[in-house]
Order: structure tokens, then C-alpha cells, then sequence
């Protein structure tokens, strides 16, 4: 019985794809010969023969192009009469015909060096051209752990060949035992002229063994920090600027509060955090640039302070915001930034104050963890982030050629030098330690 | 100044500068005797020389198997001590010829390793110094003489295979002291001209390290034809022509005109300034790499003087290795598909992992075995003959990892094999190959199909 192959149609977009290569009206096939090759807009494909037979009628040729689901071969017996079989339409029972046949979909976990950048990291579906398929099975590789040259990191027999021609001929043990153990040789072989023999077998990924390690499924919430952490970093011009403010003020201040609460004339705990957070939308409110998103086209300034806050919790970073920072008292400030930080722990906080298009500006502190330098990564859109470190003692010239340790709270900027240049980021840096060497409190 | 001193003209040292001088490298051989070294001029050489004329013999005496007669049918001891000489001389000359062809300067003499100088490696021979970039050490080995009471004492008694090469006369009585190899090649040759021989062996079995099976097979054959074995048997004392050993706790003595010594052999590693380079020596010779490299930069050793193996296939291999390398072809020495072949009649050969060996490595395998009959060439060419193919196979993946053969012309053909394992040929791709029919390699097809 003559079977009519036709176009598949490659995604939902696809009318047509272009015949590459083909076998021509007469030509002897088997089963799983490649038939024709084409290309969408995006990709190339193999079409393979779902029997054994002859071509009885090829419809177009190289370099046509074919309209998807239309007829584009027939393959069958000699003298089989098939014309009965054209012109009708599409046929549904085709056993090959349809694009998930064409393609081998393998899940398979993607080791780190064939990992394509910018795709993420994990469980990830590998396509494998048959040609590469068939040849990688001949020659004991697992095509899925070959990374693909092909269209969207499809793995194409060229791979497979390139894998090849930097690897020694096996001997038929050697190829056995490699299939059957998921092992490869090493780069010079032991046997007749360099081929590879058994005890030239070792595996894959040698430097670990399956008893080190335990594979964890990411969370939702790790992948999309690692999604955001990872494009943050390909996709703008990040670079850290580190200075140091006198903190006597604050830490004079901090006393103060402690006394108030203890006096009870305070009953808001106002923390170094809140203080520097204070002192920072203060510095923002003159470096509107700073306070802003970069869009590509666009600077997006903002009349407001929308303060991120990065909070370390159980199940990963959160950056929740404080909406317009910039109206509040310091007090307000403080319980706002309590209130929020708790919500994130108890995992209550609204989705939308986790965007990191709701901040204008973020701050990262980990002075509290004793961190003296660090390179925050940016929460793009936005221009920057403040990351606050901890307190350290200084020699500082005090006049009169008296010099004694004062304390010092680290100031770590990093910015999109798409958005800003070096001198406005230090201006705006420099503003926030004179705002924190001069920061006034209405609170006492 | 040389690129290449070797040291011995065996087939570690000929074959080495044959192919050194072939890729052009400025070759000098120092040989003391006469080219070919042992193999040549006192093994393998003479000896298949001599057993083809006792197999010659011994198929006119019994061509009434085939329906041919012959009478009076004799041999004359000293025309078959002629051919040999003959042969040996022969092919003496060959070697000499292509050493010639490839360029390779041989200096007859006996060479003396200095001390390394500003030239590199230093030989002097016969008053003249030679500097050489590289030194290649084949110095062979010697029969080993146990320190048997009585031994030393009994003179002319005693032969190793040297001198009894060199006899001019067929002793009527020959004892021999050590059933391998050697021992019982010159066991086959004089029982074929009528010597009566005893073999007095101090393991279980004959044939030590080849397969158990078939040397109990060989060692029936010959006791029909009316070969004495005792086994497991101390050679404690030798008294003038009597060899005195003790077997199951009782003392016993076989007497012969002749006695052979062939117990084993010993590398040669002095007598030619080895040690002014310091090279290290192991328990049994020059300890090498799998390059045959010793531990001095541009020392080279191949064949019997490394102490193991012994065998002059061995030796060429290893001295091909040395010239690769120096040549810039990495190259190593592999030792699991050297075949192992007695020249007795029926010949037996062997290569890769025996039964015994397979299962001390606790091995997983399969094993075949056919009777030599089961081959159409054998039964039309050995009336009443008997012989056995033996195939091992790895149990999982059907890698073929020994055959054993018992059964002319097995010496020919074990290279099939060799091919098979060096290659680590499977069971299904064996079972493609064609043998041409009709032969007796066939059996090994029928024993590797016999493995299903």
C-alpha cells in the first residue's frame, strides 16, 4: 500500500518551509532514510521514510517551497498505482507526518559545559536530528550530552562528527562496553596504533561519582532569582563603587533611640538600616537620575521614592518594596520596613511589592553580617543598587595632626553605566555619606 | 656520533635497527657472536629445522596411514645436523644483508657501556669509541644452570640447548630436566629419531603457564609414543649420568647418556657496563616501561634481557616500540595477545587468557571447545590424530579473550587470534569473518560458533 508523505507543519506559524534536499522519483528507500530535508524561517529538519520502498512520485525538488500538510512524495511498491492517493486531502493517519515524529524530543539534564548561555539551567529538552541520533547510536554517544550547533541548540550530526574526529577509534569491546556503561575513552587509546580498548573506557563526567551528590529540583522562587540574578548580569553594564561614611553620627543616634525605648518616650525600634535607608532616599531626592529605570530608549525618572529592601529569607532573596519612601517620617519609615520585612518571612507580602519594576532604587545591607565589601547585583530596570556593609574602625585625621580610628559604615554602589556615568554615581554616593554624617532625627 | 647503540643483533636488536636504519636514523649494532643471536643460531631457528626433518622421518615410517609404503626408511643424524647448520647460516646472512640495505653499521665485537661524557652515551669496542644519542640494551639471556649437586662435576653430561645443538651424534639415552618448552621440543625430536627420553618436570604438568587441558593432551600423546614424564619430581642430586630426584616422598633415578638442563633462562645484565649507567635491574632483568624505557634518559632495553615473556616475537615487538618512539610514534608495549607456541608434533598454541588465568582474575567467561576432528582438513591430513581448539569469551560482552589449540598446523594460524584479541574483537564480529575452506582454521570458527 503506497503511503503519500506530506509537508509537516513545523509549529503554528510555519505555511511553508523551503526543500533543501531530497531523494528524487524512483530512488529505493528504507525505513527510516532520510527522505528530504527543509527549513522554516527559524530551523531545518529531516523528514524520514516511514516504510521501506520506492519513491513512486516526488512533487517538488530542491530549493521549492512546499506549503505545510501539502503532498510531497509517495513511497510504495513498483507499479503501485497511487494516483487515487493524491490530491486528497490532508491525510490524518499518516504515521509520520506529523512534526513530533520528526524531531526526538530526549529530557535529559544538561551538564555545565553544554549549556547555552542565556537558556536556563536544569531539566531541558534536547532535540536530536535522526541523522545525529542514528550516527551517535553507532558510535556508543549519548547525543544528549553533546552540545547542539543546530537551530535553538539542536544537536545536528556535524556534533556528532566533531566529537568523533577528536576521539580515537574503538575497538568493538571498547564500543560495546561504551554503549552498554554510558563510558568514553580517553584522548590516546593503548590498542593497535592509538585505538581505544577497554581499559581505555572511563566515565563521562569522571571528576564526580554518583555518590557525592544529591540533585535538588530548584524551587519556582530560585529559578526566577536565578533568572533574574543571571539576565541582571548579561544584560547591563554593571560596576561597584565602594566608599566609606564616618558613622559616629548614627551610631550616636542609635544610642539615643536605645535610651528613648528604654526611657519609653521611643517605642519604634529606628535601626542603623532604617537610618542609612533614610539618608539614602534623602540623597536620592537630589540625584533624580539615580532614582530611575533604565528602558533601553528610554531614562524613566521618578517623582517618587520607591525603596526596595533586599530581605534574606528561608526561601531565598525577596526584594520587597516601601511605595513613595520619600513622604515618610523616619519613624514611618522604620515600621514600614519591619512590617514588610515579616510579611516576607511569613510569606504574606503582595506579589506586586516583589516586582522589581515597583522599586525605584534597592538597598542590600549585610553589615549586620559583618560583610566589609561587596558587589551587589542590580534589580534591572532599575539604575541601582546601595549595598551597606558593616561598620569598621578607621584612622581618620582629626586636625591638629591628631589622628585616631574612627568608625566607618561601608558604602558599596553598584550602577548601570548604561544609565549613569562614574562622577554623577560618585556625586550621589558622596551625598549619601554626607547625609549620614549629617543625618538629623526629629524624633527625640 | 650515532643516533642509535644497540647492544645484541637479536630479534629485539636486528629488528630494531632494521626498521631505525629504514627511517633513517644513524644506527650502530654491537654483536659479539653471530647475527640473529640465540633465536637464530641456538633456538628457534635450529630447532624447527630439526623437528621438521624428525617429522619427516616420523611420516615415512607411518605413511602406511595413507596408504603409502616405504622400505627401509632411515635417517643419517649428521645430514640433518648439516641442514640445520645450513639453514642457520642461511639466514645468518639474511639478517647481515638487511642490516646492510637499512645502513646499519655492525660492529662484531664485544661492546663495554662508559660512563655517559659530554658526548652522550659511550661504547667502546675493540679499542674504538662510539657516542650515541640513544642506547638500545639486547643482550638477551642464558640458559640458567640450577645449583644441583652433581651437576657441575658430570661435564659433557650435561647440555643446555647450546650444546646440544652443537652434537654430531645421536645420544641412544637423553634426560631432561625441565618439561617446558624447550625440554619438550627436544623431547619430541629425539623420540621421533628413537632416542628413549625421560622428562623429569618439578610441577604437576608440563608446559607450565599454557592451557592445563592441552598439555595433559601433549603429554599423553607422547607417552604412547614412548616418552617417560615423571612430574612433580625434585631433581635432588646428579650422580655422572644418573639424574637422582625425589617424587612422592620416594627417591627415584632415571639414567641417560645426555642430560639437558633446560629449567629456564637467565638475563643477561653483566659483563658489558650496564651499571656504569646506573640502570636498574628488577628481579628478573632490566626493569622497562611500557616504552621499554629504564630509568636512564636515553636507555632503551627489549627482549629476553627484561626478564619476561622470552620470546623472540616478544623482542622484535618491543624493539619496533623503542624505534617508534624514538621516531616520533608513540607507541607501547601490550603483552596480552602474545601468542605462545611449542613446536612438539602435534604443535600446540596459544594466545590470550587461558582457563586457569581467566579464573584467577575472577573473570566472567564462557568457554568452547572442539575437537580438532570437527575440521574436514585435519581428518583428511591426521589419520587417528586428535587435537583440541579451545575459545574463551567474556561473559558479557563476548570479547575474545584466549584461544588454545592443540593440533597441526596450529603454529600457523594462531595469529587469527592474536588479531582477535589485540583488536578486542566480539563473538559476532568474529563470527563474520571468512575462512577459507577447507582448512584446519576452521575449527576456530566452529568453536567460536559453538560459543552460542
Amino acid at each position: 500500500m503506497a503511503i503519500v508523505v506530506i509537508m509537516p507543519k513545523q509549529g503554528q506559524s510555519v505555511e511553508s518551509c523551503i526543500i533543501t534536499d531530497s531523494k528524487k522519483k524512483g530512488d529505493i528507500v528504507a525505513k527510516g532514510d532520510i527522505l528530504f530535508t527543509y527549513e522554516t524561517d527559524k530551523a531545518s529538519f529531516e523528514e524520514v521514510s516511514p516504510e521501506d520502498g520506492v519513491i513512486l512520485e516526488c512533487l517538488y525538488k530542491e530549493g521549492d517551497e512546499v506549503p505545510v500538510l501539502n503532498d510531497m512524495m509517495v513511497i510504495g511498491q513498483p507499479g503501485e498505482d497511487y494516483i487515487a492517493l493524491l490530491g486528497e486531502p490532508a491525510p490524518t493517519q499518516e504515521p509520520s507526518g506529523t512534526a513530533e515524529s520528526n524531531v526526538q524530543p530526549v529530557l535529559a539534564q544538561i551538564d555545565e559545559t553544554s549549556h547555552v548561555p542565556g537558556t536556563q539551567a536544569g531539566d531541558k529538552l534536547v532535540f536530536v536530528s535522526p541523522r545525529a541520533s542514528n550516527l551517535a547510536e553507532k558510535e556508543a554517544l549519548d547525543p544528549t550530552r553533546l552540545a547542539g550547533s543546530g537551530p535553538n541548540g539542536r544537536v545536528i550530526e556535524k556534533d556528532v562528527l566533531a566529537v568523533l574526529e577528536s576521539r580515537p577509534d574503538m575497538t568493538p569491546l571498547a564500543r560495546k562496553m561504551a554503549a552498554a556503561e554510558g563510558l568514553q575513552p580517553q584522548a590516546q587509546g593503548t590498542g593497535l596504533a592509538g585505538t581505544a580498548r577497554a581499559i581505555d573506557l572511563k566515565p563521562v563526567a569522571s571528576a564526580v561519582s554518583a555518590d557525592d551528590y544529591e540533585d535538588k529540583k530548584l524551587s519556582n522562587m530560585r529559578k526566577l532569582i536565578a533568572k533574574a540574578m543571571y539576565t541582571s548580569l548579561q544584560n547591563s553594564a554593571q560596576l561597584t563603587h565602594h566608599l566609606g561614611a564616618d558613622a559616629r553620627r548614627i551610631q550616636e543616634l542609635r544610642k539615643k533611640v536605645k535610651k528613648a525605648m528604654d526611657a519609653g518616650t521611643l517605642t519604634t525600634n529606628v535601626t542603623l538600616n532604617d537610618m542609612v535607608c533614610f539618608a539614602v532616599i534623602k540623597a536620592l531626592k537630589q540625584y533624580p537620575n539615580v532614582n530611575s529605570h533604565f528602558l533601553g530608549d528610554n531614562m524613566r525618572l521618578f517623582n517618587k521614592v520607591h525603596l526596595g529592601l533586599a530581605v534574606d529569607t528561608d526561601r531565598g532573596l525577596m526584594v520587597p518594596v516601601v511605595r513613595k519612601a520619600d513622604d515618610m517620617s523616619i519613624i514611618e519609615l522604620a515600621n514600614q520596613f519591619k512590617e514588610i520585612a515579616n510579611a516576607c518571612r511569613k510569606g504574606g507580602i503582595a506579589p506586586e511589592l516583589l516586582s522589581s519594576e515597583a522599586a525605584t532604587f534597592t538597598v542590600s545591607n549585610l553589615g549586620n553580617y559583618g560583610v566589609e565589601i561587596f558587589t551587589p547585583v542590580i534589580n534591572l530596570p532599575q539604575s541601582a543598587i546601595l549595598g551597606v556593609n558593616t561598620i569598621v574602625p578607621r584612622p581618620k585625621d582629626l586636625g591638629d595632626g591628631v589622628y585616631g580610628f574612627v568608625p566607618y559604615i561601608g558604602l558599596s554602589l553598584t550602577y548601570d553605566h548604561r544609565a549613569l556615568d562614574g562622577g554623577e554615581a560618585t556625586r550621589f554616593l558622596k551625598q549619601i555619606a554626607v547625609e549620614i554624617e549629617n543625618l538629623e532625627l526629629d524624633i527625640f | 656520533m650515532y643516533d642509535l647503540l644497540i647492544i645484541g643483533g637479536g630479534p629485539a636488536g636486528y629488528v630494531a635497527a632494521e626498521r631505525a636504519g629504514h627511517k633513517g636514523l644513524n644506527v650502530v649494532l654491537f654483536e659479539k657472536k653471530s647475527m640473529g643471536g640465540v633465536c637464530l643460531n641456538e633456538g628457534c631457528i635450529p630447532t624447527k629445522t630439526l623437528l621438521y626433518s624428525a617429522k619427516t622421518y616420523h611420516n615415512a615410517l607411518h605413511g602406511d596411514k595413507y596408504g603409502v609404503y616405504g622400505d627401509n626408511i632411515r635417517f643419517d643424524f649428521s645430514k640433518i645436523t648439516a641442514r640445520k647448520d645450513k639453514v642457520v647460516k642461511k639466514l645468518v646472512a639474511g639478517v647481515e644483508s638487511k642490516m646492510k640495505v637499512n645502513h646499519v653499521t655492525v660492529v662484531k665485537g664485544e661492546a663495554m657501556i662508559q660512563e655517559r661524557g659530554a658526548n652522550g652515551l659511550e661504547i667502546k669496542c675493540d679499542d674504538k669509541t662510539y657516542f650515541g644519542a640513544n642506547l638500545l640494551v639486547c643482550t638477551g639471556s642464558e640458559a640458567f644452570l640450577p645449583p644441583i649437586p652433581g651437576l657441575a662435576e658430570a661435564g659433557d653430561v650435561i647440555l643446555t640447548n647450546r650444546e646440544i645443538l652443537a652434537l654430531n651424534e645421536q645420544p641412544a639415552s637423553l634426560v631432561i630436566i625441565g618439561g617446558g618448552v624447550i625440554g619438550m621440543e627436544f623431547a619430541s625430536f629425539y623420540n621421533s629419531l628413537g632416542t628413549k627420553v625421560t622428562v623429569v618436570e618439578m610441577l604437576p604438568e608440563i608446559l607450565g603457564g599454557l592451557d592445563f587441558e592441552i598439555s595433559a593432551m601433549l603429554r599423553d600423546m607422547y607417552t604412547k609414543k614412548g616418552l617417560e614424564f615423571n612430574l612433580s619430581a625434585k631433581v635432588v642430586r646428579i650422580e655422572g649420568n644418573k639424574v637422582i630426584f625425589e617424587k612422592d616422598g620416594r627417591t627415584e633415578s632415571v639414567e641417560g647418556e645426555k642430560i639437558l638442563v633446560s629449567v629456564g633462562r637467565r638475563a643477561v645484565t653483566r659483563g658489558f657496563g650496564l651499571e656504569n649507567l646506573n640502570v636498574e635491574l628488577n628481579r628478573v632483568g632490566i626493569k622497562v616501561d611500557e616504552k621499554m624505557r629504564t630509568n636512564v634518559p636515553g636507555v632503551f632495553a627489549a627482549g629476553d634481557v627484561t626478564g619476561f615473556s622470552l620470546l623472540a616475537h616478544t623482542a622484535s615487538r618491543e624493539g619496533e616500540v623503542v624505534v617508534n618512539n624514538l621516531t616520533g610514534r608513540n607507541d607501547i608495549m601490550r603483552y596480552d595477545a602474545i601468542p605462545g607456541v611449542v613446536y612438539t608434533n602435534p604443535e600446540v598454541a596459544g594466545v590470550g587468557l587461558t582457563e586457569e588465568t581467566a579464573k584467577a582474575k575472577g573473570l566472567a567467561y564462557r568457554i568452547a571447545k572442539l575437537p580438532m576432528a570437527f575440521s574436514g582438513r585435519f581428518i583428511a591430513e591426521n589419520e587417528g590424530g586428535n587435537g583440541l581448539c579451545k575459545v574463551l569469551v567474556g561473559e558479557k560482552y563476548g570479547e575474545v579473550l584466549g584461544v588454545h589449540m592443540l593440533g597441526n598446523p596450529c603454529s600457523e594460524m594462531i595469529y587469527g587470534a592474536c588479531m582477535a584479541i589485540e583488536q578486542e574483537m566480539t563473538l559476532e564480529k568474529m563470527q563474520e569473518v571468512v575462512f577459507p575452506h577447507p582448512t584446519v582454521s576452521e575449527i576456530f570458527k566452529e568453536t567460536l560458533f559453538a560459543l552460542q
